[in-house]
């Protein structure tokens, strides 16, 4: 079985700077893959580790992908191998532009069973590009997947609505957005992040994958951070008995 | 101003008011998409549609999303401007492939829309850090909405409207209903709680979230949890986990013990009356955000705090 993993370098979010008029600055962020994507690594993992099989990484973006130490990160979680699409433009595109480029590399990889995608990105969350990529390929397609158990030519996945359970028997070539429950990532050891300079990387432009043109569906307006409620910003200190009985006395007051 | 034709689609009833209410506020028209129950066509259109399309279940092994392609079709053929589709896991999918079908992308989640100068909509990105502002390209722009950014009319039983079945011929989409079973675990509906009792990492075992449950129970409050919580120590279902990928609340009074603040978990609680938080660090970013904080040790202030309350309570009943 042929298993691609999808995933996204985005900015650590904890390294995002905001300055006093909301702008949001990323000039001191690290990056990294997004969490919700080494879940369909991971889950890409163990179906060819039960089931056989080869699993590769698929990333596109800017040229940040060009990093070594992204390359290691992404591999060292569990890919035979790497494919990247790299170009300036894509450092600001939306869900149907990636979900675009994705289905031109994949249709370049060749013959593929399973693409999996995270629950999301990280940074936009839009949750819609393996719904947009399994539209765009024409295969079966399928969000919040909770459990996948490859059987022969299919998978038998569960799929995690509101409040139920869908049992789920899916032909493939399918295209699966998996839900962050899914599984528990594993760690890298040692011996995965020196193998994983081994492992073959395949690093494509648009021209490569024949992307000419990529329209977006929308144009940003403006990224701010969120507008602040005026708190009152009544902050008792300390754990004497006093500041206790003042702070009950003031949540009392409000749960009048 | 408004758009011309708007276009509704739900797989939950309970969402059906406020986008038919969406609906009208922003088009001409409304014209709405509901699945296998016929007597949603009834309700949809004395919320507020002007015409529904009841697709129907051939078969429990048939999930509704197939019959995205379908829609699409109707959508382009009746030249559609704004498509909102319920943000539930079913509708997300069906806008990807509704979006997909018209060559463009689903804005998804959206907080805020406005139609004044073109379709312009706000929703959150790098996990509540901000809010980006979007205006839609494509001649047909397809959204997914939450609950909560519309409020549904009342019910007008005088209104008119058409209602159509579609029953679309289906091709082997590869997709087979083996079961459909009850979700495990609790149903919690904290979106509705007027009380939220919230924990954080400042709890060091599961065996002490009983501090904050009693709590909770004192004051008739649901209890919530940041993501740590609920995903990584799983002391908590994950219906329970309040932010940016979980629930949002609204309550009355949150009161946040032991949570730290971080930003993720704060845009699920921001829309709450009173902000309140217990924590021993007083540099938490929680303590930038809160009408009432204690700075203290919840191991030691927590049960002063259930004790007070409980004395008072025998004083009032």
């Amino acid at each position: 079985m042929r298993v691609i993993a999808c995933g996204k370098a985005v900015p650590e979010e904890q390294d995002i700077v905001i300055s006093k008029d909301r702008q949001v600055s990323f000039d001191k962020a690290e990056w990294k893959f997004g969490s919700y994507d080494l879940n369909a690594v991971e889950a890409g993992k163990q179906i060819v580790e039960a089931a056989g099989g080869q699993l590769s990484g698929l990333c596109a973006g800017g040229k940040i992908l060009e990093n070594p130490k992204m390359k290691k990160d992404i591999v060292s979680r569990g890919l035979d191998e790497l494919f990247t699409v790299t170009d300036e433009a894509l450092e600001q595109v939306d869900s149907f532009q990636t979900a675009k480029v994705l289905e031109a590399a994949i249709k370049k990889m060749g013959e593929y069973d399973l693409v999996l995608c995270g629950a999301g990105s990280s940074d936009l969350y839009a949750q819609e590009v393996g719904n947009q990529l399994g539209e765009l390929l024409g295969v079966p397609v399928v969000n919040a997947v909770n459990k996948i158990t490859p059987e022969g030519d299919k998978v038998i996945v569960e799929r995690a609505l509101e409040n139920e359970i869908q049992v789920l028997e899916i032909s493939l070539p399918a295209v699966l957005s998996v839900t962050s429950e899914i599984n528990t990532p594993r760690i890298p050891g040692m011996k995965d992040i020196i193998s994983a300079n081994k492992k073959p990387v395949t690093r494509w432009s648009l021209a490569d994958i024949d992307v000419a043109e990529l329209e977006p569906s929308r144009e940003v307006v403006s990224t701010l951070a969120p507008e602040q409620a005026d708190r009152r910003l009544n902050i008792l200190e300390g754990d004497s008995e006093e500041a206790v009985a003042e702070f009950v006395k003031l949540i009392s007051a409000e749960l009048k | 101003m408004t758009v011309n034709k708007v276009w509704i689609i739900t797989d939950d009833r309970n969402a059906l008011g406020e986008l038919c209410a969406g609906g009208r506020q922003l088009g001409e028209t409304v014209s709405a998409v509901v699945f296998a129950d016929k007597t949603q066509a009834e309700e949809a259109i004395q919320l507020g549609a002007d015409e529904v399309y009841v697709f129907g279940q051939p078969s429990e092994s048939v999930v509704i999303e197939s019959y995205s392609k379908a829609i699409a079709d109707m959508i382009r053929e009746a030249e559609v401007n704004l498509v909102m589709v319920h943000a539930s896991v079913s509708g997300k999918l069906i806008a990807g492939k509704i979006a997909a079908q018209l060559g463009t992308g689903a804005l998804a989640n959206i907080s805020d829309i406005d139609v004044e100068d073109g379709i312009v909509v706000k929703h959150m990105v790098y996990g509540g850090a901000a809010v980006r502002t979007e205006k839609a390209l494509s001649k047909t722009a397809v959204v997914t909405v939450g609950t909560g950014v519309f409020t549904a009319l009342a019910k007008d039983p005088s209104r008119q409207g058409s209602v159509t079945e579609v029953n679309p011929e289906l091709a082997n989409t590869g997709i087979r209903v083996l079961e459909t079973r009850p979700k495990q675990g609790e149903v919690v509906n904290l979106s509705s709680a007027k009380r939220v009792v919230g924990v954080g990492r400042g709890f060091a075992s599961k065996d002490d979230l009983q501090m904050a449950e009693e709590l909770a129970a004192l004051v008739g409050a649901e209890m919530a949890c940041s993501r740590p919580i609920a995903e990584g120590e799983k002391w908590m279902s994950k219906e329970r986990y309040v932010g940016v990928s979980g629930a949002v609340v609204k309550p009355d009074i949150y009161l946040a013990i032991g949570i730290s603040g971080q930003i993720q978990h704060m845009v699920g609680v921001n829309q709450a009356k009173t902000l309140v938080a217990i924590n021993k660090d007083k540099n938490a970013p929680v303590f930038k955000q809160v009408d009432i904080g204690l700075v203290g040790d919840i191991y030691q202030v927590l049960p002063q705090i259930v004790a007070k309350l409980k004395e008072q309570k025998l004083v009032t009943v």
